[in-house]
């Protein structure tokens, strides 16, 4: 029973990670229902912006590194690159997180535009700069617009989440 | 002032360096790792081949297997949507079976016709498509990045697939190989940003340049001559200007919004493509 508890808990804490790695494994645009993709976003960054804010050590910087390199062989981007950008975002987050004392959801919320701004100004500038591919600006500004967009929401089903698994 | 600076570089040195209880990276340590293989990736040293060979390989086959439920939900849905369809498409389907047998005798007649005038002007008959390769592959991943419209194929060096082999579905032209690895390939579709066709406009002799944006229904004619515009229903074939396609080949159709604007659709439908043919680009040769 004990054992089984254990397994139970662990599989609970591991979720992000799961989820990280399966995104980065099936890159695809959410929401991906019928022909819908105006409202898709990437769900990847809030993960790491939110667990890297409020819970730093549910993701390890080393599993968002390796999603990064992951999401970079399946889309056909220079290797490293989302790595870099992931990085970038953690860096960000990770100084908000040091830097401010009181969280309060719209701090977090508006903060979260810097840091998707260098997140995707470092993914720009190794897309343009080391690879010969074009890129589809309009498509990245809406998928970042919905991004900023969406994370209360998920700010508020993560946070759901965390308490349910701190009770058990 | 000397304060807030001493505040922020204190902040940012404990982001960078202080890994906490549970990491087990520092986040210097992993920026600095990603920037080495970004500069080794870009520099393609011997060594990086197969490694990222290797690399896609194992990954696009979790990949799909990670897929697997989402490429169900859509194949229950495709069979329910179609099974709702059916009565509609058995109606259409007798309709154009009619039409069809009606238009068989006409053709049988002008078959005949042409052969015999052929034969009286010494015309050799041309045979299609005649390739000295082909290998028909299976598509494993349709990838809709912001940044490649690509698939994934299930064959790679070990079947013979060479960078830059012309890829179709359905007998129309969908891409090119970008990618090679031991077990897959990667196939940049024609409606990628990064895709550029030499083409002739049907019944003119319009050369241009076909570029993709993205969308299967609104591809790009560059390079057309000054107050031309074209008009709807027109095929648009391949050149052969690039050298390495034959031309003739069938790729894209002008056609009429429902704003009546004329816009450029491609024949093929990569979204649709299952199996795929991989050629050397030499048809018709």
């Amino acid at each position: 029973m004990y054992y089984f508890k254990a397994v139970k808990e662990k599989i609970f804490t591991s979720l992000p990670i799961i989820f990280l790695y399966f995104f980065s494994f099936f890159h695809f645009q959410i929401p991906e229902v019928g022909k819908i993709n105006f409202f898709a976003f990437n769900f990847q960054m809030i993960l790491i912006y939110f667990y890297v804010l409020k819970f730093p050590g549910s993701l390890g910087f080393g599993n968002i590194f390796l999603a990064g390199i992951i999401n970079d062989t399946v889309i056909g981007t220079p290797l490293g690159t989302t790595s870099l950008s992931y990085l970038t975002l953690s860096l960000f987050t990770s100084y908000i997180r040091n830097a401010t004392l009181r969280s309060i959801i719209t701090i977090e919320w508006f903060t979260f535009i810097p840091a998707l701004f260098f997140s995707n100004l470092v993914y720009l500038i190794i897309i343009n700069n080391f690879s010969h591919m074009s890129f589809y600006y309009v498509e990245l500004l809406q998928n970042t617009f919905f991004t900023f967009l969406f994370f209360p929401i998920f700010h508020y089903i993560f946070s759901q989440y965390q308490r349910l698994i701190s009770k058990d | 002032m000397a304060e807030n600076r001493d505040d922020f570089i204190i902040a940012i040195r404990y982001a960078l360096l202080k890994k906490g209880a549970k990491q087990k990276f520092s986040l210097f340590f992993l920026i600095i790792l990603s920037i080495s293989i970004v500069t080794l990736d870009k520099f393609s040293l011997p060594f990086m081949t197969p490694v990222r060979s290797v690399l896609n390989d194992i990954v696009y086959h979790v990949s799909v297997v990670s897929s697997q439920p989402v490429k169900l939900r859509k194949y229950l849905a495709h069979k329910i949507e179609k099974h709702y369809n059916l009565m509609g498409e058995n109606e259409f389907l007798k309709e154009e079976m009619e039409y069809l047998r009606a238009q068989k005798f006409n053709n049988a007649y002008l078959k005949s016709e042409n052969d015999m005038l052929k034969s009286a002007l010494d015309f050799s008959v041309q045979t299609g498509f005649i390739q000295d390769f082909s290998v028909a592959a299976k598509v494993i991943l349709d990838q809709k990045s912001p940044f490649l419209k690509s698939l994934l194929i299930n064959k790679g060096t070990k079947n013979d697939i060479k960078k830059g082999m012309t890829v179709f579905s359905k007998d129309y032209l969908v891409g090119t190989v970008i990618e090679t690895n031991y077990l897959t390939s990667r196939v940049l579709l024609l409606t990628d940003l990064n895709s550029k066709l030499p083409i002739v406009i049907e019944g003119t002799d319009v050369n241009a340049i076909l570029d993709g944006t993205g969308s299967k229904l609104n591809l790009k004619l560059s390079y057309l001559p000054e107050n031309y515009t074209i008009e709807a229903n027109k095929i648009i074939f391949t050149s052969g200007k690039d050298g390495f396609l034959t031309p003739g080949i069938p790729v894209a159709k002008s056609y009429l919004n429902n704003k009546q604007k004329i816009l450029i659709k491609l024949l093929s439908d990569p979204d649709q493509a299952l199996i795929v043919n991989i050629t050397n680009g030499q048809i018709n040769k």
